[in-house]
């Protein structure tokens, strides 16, 4: 799963990506261990209000986006998603796609500026995978859509929630 | 609940709907309530038009322009109307020859909500919902309606568990579905809206307009519609209106109805709206992805249903295509005995501009179609018109 994989990452990069690193994350006594078993979605994955979330890569400069577990609990049983055609620039809250379930049509919008340059047909024919797994970013997975991401859509990140705050966030 | 109570509501509360019919009009002729949305927390419009396209596109707009945490109670009542989903096939869902020929001549559209195919008639209300998407909630309306219809007297009313309103009596085997719901959420704002069959004259009708020959041969993505059983609940519009309004009221706060129509037409978002609304590549265009398949598949789990007809088992003539966007691609076309495979000039064709399928799978131009056997003709002429048929293009009794 994609969350395994994220462990695997060396932790060198991650810390080069992390320039706003919670400082929690620095104290010594917990860096070792943290290193290497905390997921650094800490660092790249963020989520908005509406729900939806975005990865950044390694480098900085691609990125994945999907609709959250919490958001595609919330839907129920998606039965169409509609998909952009790539390539596609897009701006924050731009609507990118939309689910049908349960008689209601969503919009998903984009988390951030960026650039559409592939979608996941395979929510187009099963549909339903994007209620198994909205955040598995594998070619199974239910995400969105891949996209590059340039210096505005890293700043845009700025504005998104970490995993711990949507937590909450959906907890309110 | 007297008629006279529903006017009292209406002429005595609100300052738009003065008993003076001079001003009335006036204010309705000149002035759209709707160029700039007020900020009231909550708000009720009564459309007076009919139009399917001009009461969504009001609606669509009031969702799209109205202040974020507003709650806002809009109602209608098309002429009538064919109204399909917004990821729903056109080919599938209804009977477009039968909605040319009707002489109710009903209007087929695409709403933005999700959901199936519903009728609307002057028969039939429609109440909309727009809220906060965060306080979104699929029933707590539908049970607004529930509450109004029972202060009409009418009582076995309640919301299942597919947020219809249906009516029966506890020992009824299968209630009637009174009222259909469906939902649109975006960003910050969400629709709920639903039908109400108040006393419509087309109930034996509706389901041939509903029954489409189109069906046994399209696979398609996107939403099937669920066909219920239906009944009116035999009240008059102006008292469902009233009811409604009341119960909207009592749960967010007195506000005086106010009435839009025609003229909203003018402002520009709803015009523009409007427009896209009409428009063949809106009702056409956006149809999910399909699969046709002519004569039809038995064995294949969607064709279950309608077997093919004794001209299909004997066509020679075999067609598949794939639509996206309902534009024509992938078209096979070929002609037994030897399977040979015909050109069709099909790619890229949409098929909602097809007028007539003859102009589409003629024999090719060297005439290799027409030289097997000489009922080959008679065989062509008999597969473009199950194509017309299929499609509705042809007009039937």
């Amino acid at each position: 799963m994609a969350s395994i994989a994220r462990s695997l990452r060396p932790a060198a990069t991650r810390l080069i990506a992390s320039s706003r690193a919670n400082t929690l994350l620095w104290r010594p006594s917990s860096f070792g261990s943290r290193a290497f078993s905390a997921s650094p979605a800490v660092f790249a994955k963020k989520y908005t209000k509406d729900h939806e979330w975005v990865e950044l890569s390694e480098d900085k400069k691609t990125a994945t986006i999907g609709i959250s577990d919490y958001a595609a609990h919330a839907l129920g049983d998606v039965v169409y998603v509609e998909l952009p055609t790539a390539p596609l620039e897009v701006g924050v809250g731009d609507s990118i796609g939309a689910v049908e379930s349960v008689k209601s049509a969503s919009d998903i919008n984009s988390p951030i500026t960026c650039t559409i340059t592939s979608v996941n047909s395979l929510l187009e024919e099963t549909p339903g995978t994007i209620n198994k797994g909205p955040e598995d970013d594998s070619s199974a997975g239910g995400w969105v859509a891949k996209v590059e991401v340039g210096e505005v859509g890293i700043q845009d990140l700025d504005n998104l929630m970490d995993a711990a705050a949507y937590k909450k966030f959906t907890e309110e | 609940m007297s008629p006279s109570r529903g006017a009292s509501l209406l002429f005595s509360h609100s300052r738009i709907l003065t008993p003076a019919p001079n001003i009335h009009k006036w204010q309705l002729r000149f002035q759209s309530s709707l160029h700039q949305i007020p900020n009231a927390e909550t708000q009720i419009y009564l459309s007076r038009s009919q139009s399917p396209y001009l009461n969504l596109s009001i609606e669509h707009h009031l969702l799209t322009k109205s202040p974020a945490e507003s709650t806002i109670l809009f109602l209608y009542t098309n002429s009538p109307s064919i109204i399909i989903g917004r990821n729903q096939n056109p080919w599938v869902e209804c009977n477009l020859s039968l909605l040319r020929s009707s002489p109710l001549k009903p209007d087929l559209v695409r709403r933005r909500s999700g959901g199936g195919t519903v009728w609307h008639d002057e028969g039939n209300m429609n109440y909309s919902v727009i809220c906060p998407t965060s306080k979104f909630d699929r029933d707590i309306h539908a049970q607004m309606v529930v509450r109004a219809l029972r202060r009409l007297a009418v009582d076995g009313v309640w919301v299942n568990e597919r947020h219809d309103i249906v009516m029966g009596s506890s020992v009824a085997a299968k209630p009637w579905k009174v009222s259909g719901s469906a939902y649109k959420l975006t960003r910050l704002r969400s629709v709920h809206h639903g039908t109400c069959l108040l006393n419509s004259p087309n109930l034996k009708d509706i389901g041939k307009f509903l029954r489409s020959p189109g069906k046994p041969y399209i696979k398609a993505r996107g939403v099937d519609s669920v066909s219920s059983p239906i009944a009116n609940v035999e009240v008059q519009n102006a008292d469902f209106e009233d009811a409604v309004v009341k119960e909207f009221q009592q749960m967010y706060g007195h506000v005086d109805p106010v009435l839009v129509g025609e003229e909203e037409g003018d402002v520009p978002e709803i015009m523009k709206g409007l427009k896209e609304l009409k428009s063949r590549d809106w009702i056409y265009g956006q149809t999910p992805q399909f699969h046709f398949s002519y004569p039809t598949h038995p064995s294949s789990e969607a064709f279950e249903e309608v077997g093919p007809t004794v001209s299909e088992n004997l066509t020679p003539f075999n067609l598949s295509f794939i639509a996206r966007n309902a534009a024509i691609n992938s078209a096979c076309l070929s002609q037994r005995p030897t399977s040979t495979q015909r050109t069709s000039s099909l790619g890229n064709v949409k098929v909602h501009e097809i007028e007539d399928w003859s102009q589409y799978v003629l024999p090719s131009r060297d005439g290799t179609l027409v030289d097997a056997k000489s009922r080959t003709t008679e065989e062509h002429e008999t597969f473009v018109k199950d194509l017309n048929r299929i499609f509705g293009v042809a007009l039937v009794g």
